[in-house]
């Protein structure tokens, strides 16, 4: 956590617009793959990416992804402004969702989201307020699981 | 009997009568597995690098999914057409996109036949 960063990149995300969804992950993905990430790590970067970006359109205003490239880790984290997590323990459990109708038709609002973000990161801290909106830490150990 | 060479996405593209709507880059590249599904979480959670997909799903978010999870290209079946967006990204992250009139299932029984596990 004290690492010097080697690099810092901020991307945004707009909420509501379906269709731009995953630049912000695909621009991540880049700048990690231009720094030299390995490959499984940057896999499980993109997947918690694009699950928290597609959060960000689906249910807040706008907001953004931070990305820090450390030596041994990288951290991703993913703030937003909106409605916010009434219930964290709740919006963790698979195959709930408070997506709309229009999200779900277009493959969305499985229930997936937060499971599939955990399942992909070392570490994961999220936060939470009401009418405030979501602040999500990632962290991925570069080189492999618990590899850091 | 000798394994058959890996099937690449032209080949697959010949084989199934699939209409291509990009190209992208990576038409040569081998196809190493298929998914079936049309929600996207899924797809994130199982999708690996050289996977085929087949979905009804026609919007640019299939090319970021494609894209993020590096997978061989995307098979939009049951006749449902990519709108301009979805092309014109996939175009520009060199995915290769395709059609088929034909539903999902018969895709995948062909691609098995062929080979794709």
């Amino acid at each position: 956590m004290d690492e010097l960063s080697l690099a810092h990149h901020e991307f945004p995300i707009l909420g509501r617009a379906y269709f731009l969804g995953g630049r912000a992950s695909t621009s991540v993905k880049r700048v990690l793959l231009e720094a030299g990430v390995d490959v499984d790590t940057i896999r499980r970067i993109s997947v918690a990416c694009y699950e928290a970006e597609m959060n960000v359109v689906l249910h807040a205003r706008s907001g953004f992804i931070a990305v820090d490239i450390h030596p041994t880790q990288v951290v991703v984290s993913v703030l937003d402004q909106g409605p916010g997590i009434e219930d964290v323990r709740l919006a963790m459990t698979p195959g709930w969702s408070s997506a709309s109708e229009e999200a779900r038709a277009l493959g969305f609002g499985a229930g997936m989201g937060l499971p599939n973000i955990d399942e992909q990161a070392d570490e994961m801290e999220i936060a939470s307020r009401a009418g405030e909106g979501v602040r999500l830490k990632l962290i991925f150990h570069r080189g492999g699981r618990g590899d850091g | 009997m000798a394994e058959a060479a890996q099937l690449t996405v032209t080949e697959a593209a010949q084989r199934l009568g699939l209409s291509i709507c990009a190209s992208g880059d990576r038409m040569d590249a081998a196809i190493t597995g298929a998914q079936v599904s049309d929600l996207l979480s899924y797809v994130m959670a199982q999708g690996r690098s050289g996977h085929l997909w087949i979905t009804i799903q026609a919007h640019p978010n299939i090319v970021a999914v494609a894209a993020l999870t590096g997978l061989a290209g995307v098979i939009v079946a049951g006749g449902f057409v990519p709108n301009e967006e979805a092309v014109a990204r996939a175009e520009e992250e060199g995915v290769p996109l395709l059609t088929s009139p034909e539903s999902a299932y018969r895709i995948a029984g062909r691609l098995y036949e062929l080979g794709v596990r």
